[in-house]
């Protein structure tokens, strides 16, 4: 059975449908990549399992659960864990409370009503801080300001932030977008050393193609909301129509 | 950030000099027992000397400490939590009505905060409820809209409780545990501690203890999730935490410390008005107070409180050449103070003090440290 399965998922702005009728399943393990040109809907896509949008219609599931139309919060409890397009990050921050924040999110409920406990009491915390931070290489900032870490450094927060929420799934759109070649590397990198050691579900956007291949086990190709392909990178290489709509006969 | 410490790994800017929970209660200690001598004493012997009454009076420093606890309390949700809320006399007004009603038949102050606190709670939790479900100006509305409903409900409907427009002087404080009477000096026999009285005292312990609440929060969990809110809600609901439950907690809290504040405020008044309990006026002086002294550091409030009141009280009682008594222009005053602070020190009195002597700090350092390379240089030449 799929960890996440949508069932004609359909998003709509208005008179705009942005999601057209999406079902697709992410199996346990993999490393699933959404391509598709500016404006396909993927970004929506993510939106809409993760709660920060309704759906129109259609339903989601989660690990045999309907999570259909639930709040962030409550999808991220649930184990779905995103990455921002653009850092969403807590910018006068210290980059290790950037970070322990979301650990104590992974926590809910183990401080309910305890306003006077120190969050330094707090152990598996701190040591689930402590193992993002240097998983992502920020340990040794990790007394800076947030807002003035270089821009690859905040995409790399951000990956951090979201792994220390402790996610099953995690939704990484655009993780490389602006990085140099250097810090793209690592990051991919950084994905496939996440599936290995923590056995991450994860589901990328992505442009740079040389990333897709290398990572990812399945393509989802999206085209105007709706799925025009899904399958190995190695047959979409060769589809056509995939070649057609989205990358314009380019070789890739 | 010298001082950090490594465990901590230290909140930028907010904690900087008060790591230590030990040195800040220390020196919160010794500020508030020393501020009655300070504020009657010290500057009225300065007053003398520029034959300017400038001094305050017995009971100024209970008015400041009353509204300090009020907005330590204020602050976590304005300053950390980025939550302006116009009608926080809701719950300093509902703290003080409903400690002079349980004062006719309990008179213990203890009892008279318990209660006062309980009730401001209990409404803030419907207030906080509906209020944070909006952001920005119509939070702001809202909850002036909730306070100026308990204003006109105490001046009209809820007379029978409140008396009114007569206001509510009924108030039957008895002494602590049974003992002490608030009016009485402490040290009747000592004649430059005449203004600490049992009520000073009993403020005073409570807003050590407000201090010493609002830190830990601070550094809990929770102190963290506020300080979030403020900058990106939408990133907190998606580390897993519910936004709207973390904003009703920083509403609830700070409700809490109006309560007490409200409860010590009939205590020290005797007397109680709608136009000083819930008018919306009073809710603005909490925004003003916060802001003055600091919002987003945990003493600055109190700082803000102090200029405040004195503004308010002392300054408000002189009189100058061409312009003649301030009296009841002491507002314009306030105002002009304001303006001056916030350009000086756009984070406030505190911080901004804090900022500059610790800068001073720094460069004194390295001086200090820059002279001693000369002279060795020197040495080995
Ligand atoms: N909040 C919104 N309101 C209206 N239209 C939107 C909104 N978000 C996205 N869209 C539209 O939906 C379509 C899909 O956008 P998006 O999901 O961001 O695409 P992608 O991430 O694939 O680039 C675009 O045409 C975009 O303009
Ligand atoms: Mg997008």
């Amino acid at each position: 059975m799929s960890l996440l399965q949508t069932t004609d998922l359909v998003k709509q702005f208005g008179g705009l449908t942005a999601v057209d009728g999406v079902s697709v399943g992410i199996d346990r393990g993999t490393v699933q990549a959404i391509i598709g040109p500016n404006g396909a809907g993927k970004t929506t896509f993510i939106n809409c399992v993760s709660g920060l949008l309704d759906p129109t219609s259609g339903t989601v599931e989660f690990d045999g659960e309907d999570i259909t139309g639930m709040p962030p919060h409550e999808t991220v409890q649930q184990g779905i864990s995103k990455s921002f397009q653009t850092a969403s990050i807590f910018p006068t921050m210290t980059v290790e409370e950037n970070v322990q924040i979301a650990a104590f999110g992974a926590e809910h409920g183990s401080f309910r009503f305890n306003f006077l406990k120190k969050r330094s009491d707090y152990n598996a915390v701190q040591d689930r801080t402590e193992r993002m931070l240097r998983s992502v290489e920020l340990w040794e900032d990790r007394n800076v300001q947030a807002q003035s870490l270089p821009y690859g450094d905040k995409r790399r927060l951000e990956i951090a932030i979201a792994l220390a929420s402790e996610p099953e799934l995690l939704f990484m759109d655009e993780p490389t977008a602006g990085m140099s070649p250097d810090e793209t590397r690592q990051t991919v990198d950084l994905i496939e050393e996440l599936r290995e050691e923590l056995g991450l579900t994860i589901v990328l956007v992505e442009h740079d193609m040389e990333v897709i291949f290398r990572v990812a086990d399945k393509i989802t190709v999206l085209h105007r909301g709706a799925i025009i392909a899904n399958a190995a990178p190695e047959q979409i290489r060769g589809d056509e129509q995939v070649q057609e709509a989205y990358l314009g006969g380019a070789e890739i | 950030m010298s001082t950090e410490t490594e465990g901590e790994g230290g909140s930028v800017g907010a904690t900087g000099l008060t790591d230590s929970d030990a040195v800040l209660m220390i020196a919160s200690a010794v500020a508030l027992f020393s501020l009655p001598w300070v504020l009657v004493d010290g500057f009225g012997i300065v007053a003398e000397m520029l034959d300017f009454s400038i001094g305050g009076y017995v009971g100024l420093p209970s008015l400041i400490l009353i509204y300090g606890i009020v907005v330590i309390g204020y602050n976590l949700l304005l300053g950390y939590t980025g939550l302006l809320s116009f009608g926080h006399a809701a719950f300093f007004g509902t703290g003080a009505y409903v400690a002079g009603v349980v004062s006719q038949s309990v008179g213990s102050p203890i009892v008279m905060v318990l209660a006062g606190i309980a009730v401001a709670t209990l409404i803030a939790w419907p207030i906080g409820w509906v209020s944070i479900r909006r952001t920005g100006v119509y939070f702001a509305v809202i909850t002036l809209t909730f306070g100026q409903m308990l204003y006109f409900w105490a001046l009209g409907p809820g007379s029978w409780l409140t008396n009114g427009d007569n206001g509510f002087s009924e108030v039957g404080t008895g002494p602590i545990l049974g003992t002490f009477e608030l009016d009485s000096a402490v040290f009747p026999n000592i004649g430059f501690l005449q203004s600490y009285t049992y009520e000073y005292v009993f403020i005073a312990i409570l807003a050590l203890l407000a201090l010493w609440i609002a830190n830990r929060i601070l550094k809990s969990p929770y102190g963290l999730i506020f300080e979030a809110l403020g900058q990106n809600q939408q990133r907190v609901s998606f580390v897993g935490l519910n936004v709207q439950r973390y904003k009703l907690m920083a509403f609830i809290i700070s409700a809490v410390f109006a309560g007490a504040g409200g409860a010590l405020f009939i205590m020290h008044e005797n007397y109680v008005h709608p136009n000083t309990a819930y008018y919306w006026i009073q809710s603005g002086d909490f925004v003003i107070m916060t802001i003055l002294g600091g919002a987003g550091s945990l003493v600055g409030p109190v700082f803000g409180a102090f200029i405040f009141e004195y503004v308010a009280n002392v300054l408000s009682g002189l009189s100058l050449p061409v312009i003649g008594a301030i009296g009841s222009l002491w507002r314009i005053v306030l105002g002009a103070v304001f303006v001056v602070i916030v350009w000086t020190f756009p984070k406030g009195v505190y911080p901004g003090v804090r900022d500059f002597l610790v800068r001073r700090g720094a460069r004194d350092a390295l001086d200090r440290l820059s002279d001693r390379v000369r002279n060795r240089g020197g040495e080995s030449e």
